[in-house]
């Protein structure tokens, strides 16, 4: 059966609409707070479809975790509010594995305009790495982003141009 | 008329459930076993003796996600120690590779597949370095705890259980297994028997989280190791790129 002009319009007006929406959550997914614990990160939304499923290292589980203690000395123990709670596939070397579906996702963080001070975890393959005043900036077509350890754990600060 | 009922409650939760239990089964024994404390204590001060050292660490971290799961990832951490103030470690699992250089006056991590390096200062002494990591900067030392054992803060006072389990085979090596309690962790170690006694292995489960979530460790010793100056200085090597450390609260910290 035919659909006429107008609602086939809608229908493709909605289904990109969803695509941009899923993306953009995911994008949201894969932020951290800065200096903060990272929050929870798994809701319905996350798991509509099953590129959306997927964590940056590849695997179809995504979630947050808090691990177990690794010392038993209170003074050796990290900061509670760092690094505690973190997604297991997403605090991972992006570098690594060539990960389609990582660097897709991480291209939907540069696609929204990330706003100054945004921290995300990854970020899209095409960046031009940058040396300014002795460190390291990305440069990500028109947005700027400072690369830092947070832990062991390499994250990406949305900042101003250096 | 509720008086009645409401009195037998709470007699019954004054004596649930640990004096009960205890009033049923074996003698009580104190809670802090001097033997199991004397053993921790001499593992300490045989740890203080060692100027160098190298240690392999096989490690399995359990992670309890937010639906409940618990899962365990498996990694290495190798350390190599001069003392008062050199280390380098090297930590592998299948998610991330970091190195971490101390050469005295500061502190770097080096990612080797990232090729990102943040360097930062650091204290003199090995202890407050590590305290300083975790800290200020949120960097787990894997090991942290053979740098505490046999020092002033030992953290024997914190002990509140303390038992002798009995002996052990770990790794083909004769040890004898204990057990202890304190705020937030129940731990167990392995400590080698005779003239060397190290720890062989370490289990901590975290009692404070609802999960109770176990980190273990085995432990592989070389006590004659041949270190160079070059193990614990950070070059960067080719195409390395430098990047900014983030402090606990929020401010990039770098130097050189």
């Amino acid at each position: 059966m035919r659909l006429s002009a107008f609602p086939r319009a809608c229908v493709g007006a909605l289904t990109l609409a969803v695509m941009v929406l899923t993306a953009i959550h995911e994008a949201d997914a894969q932020r951290v707070r800065g200096g903060g614990a990272a929050t929870a990160t798994r809701s319905t939304a996350t798991r509509t479809t099953a590129s959306a499923n997927r964590g940056a290292y590849g695997g179809s589980y995504s979630g947050t975790a808090s691990a177990s203690r690794t010392t038993v000395h209170r003074n050796a123990q990290v900061n509670q509010n760092v690094n505690v709670t973190r997604n297991v596939n997403v605090d991972v070397d992006n570098r690594c594995c060539g990960n389609g579906e990582a660097l897709a996702v991480a291209g939907a963080v540069a696609v929204t305009a990330a706003a100054v001070g945004t921290v995300a975890h990854s970020i899209p393959p095409s960046c031009t790495a940058v040396v300014s005043g002795g460190v390291t900036y990305q440069q990500c077509g028109s947005t700027w982003y400072q690369p830092q350890y947070a832990g062991t754990s390499v994250t990406y600060v949305v900042t101003s141009p250096p | 008329m509720l008086h009645f009922p409401k009195r037998a409650l709470l007699l019954a939760a004054a004596c649930l459930p640990v004096a009960c239990l205890a009033a049923d089964q074996a003698p009580a024994q104190a809670a802090v076993d001097p033997a199991a404390m004397a053993a921790l204590n001499r593992m300490g001060t045989y740890l203080r003796t060692l100027t160098a050292f190298e240690v392999e660490a096989r490690t399995a971290t359990e992670n309890v996600m937010d639906d409940g799961f618990k899962l365990q990832f498996d990694g290495v951490a190798s350390l190599k120690v001069r003392r008062p103030d050199r280390l380098h470690v090297d930590i592998s699992d299948a998610r991330k590779q970091r190195q971490i250089f101390y050469d005295g006056k500061s502190v770097t991590v080096y990612g080797p597949r990232v090729k990102y390096y943040a360097t930062v200062p650091a204290p003199p002494t090995l202890r407050e370095t590590i305290q300083v990591l975790a800290q200020k900067y949120g960097i787990e030392t894997p090991l942290a705890d053979l740098f505490y054992w046999g020092t002033d803060e030992s953290g024997a006072a914190d002990i509140k259980v303390a038992r002798h389990i009995g002996p052990a085979t770990i790794d083909g090596k004769q040890a004898d297994q204990y057990a202890f309690r304190q705020d937030g962790v129940d731990w167990q170690l392995w400590i080698q028997q005779g003239g060397q006694p190290l720890p062989l292995k370490m289990a901590i489960t975290s009692t404070a989280q609802p999960a109770q979530p176990t980190y273990s460790v085995g432990l592989r010793w070389n006590l004659s190791p041949r270190l160079q100056e070059t193990a614990f200085a950070f070059k960067p090597p080719p195409g390395a790129m430098k990047i900014v450390m983030q402090t606990s609260d929020g401010k990039p910290v770098s130097i050189k």
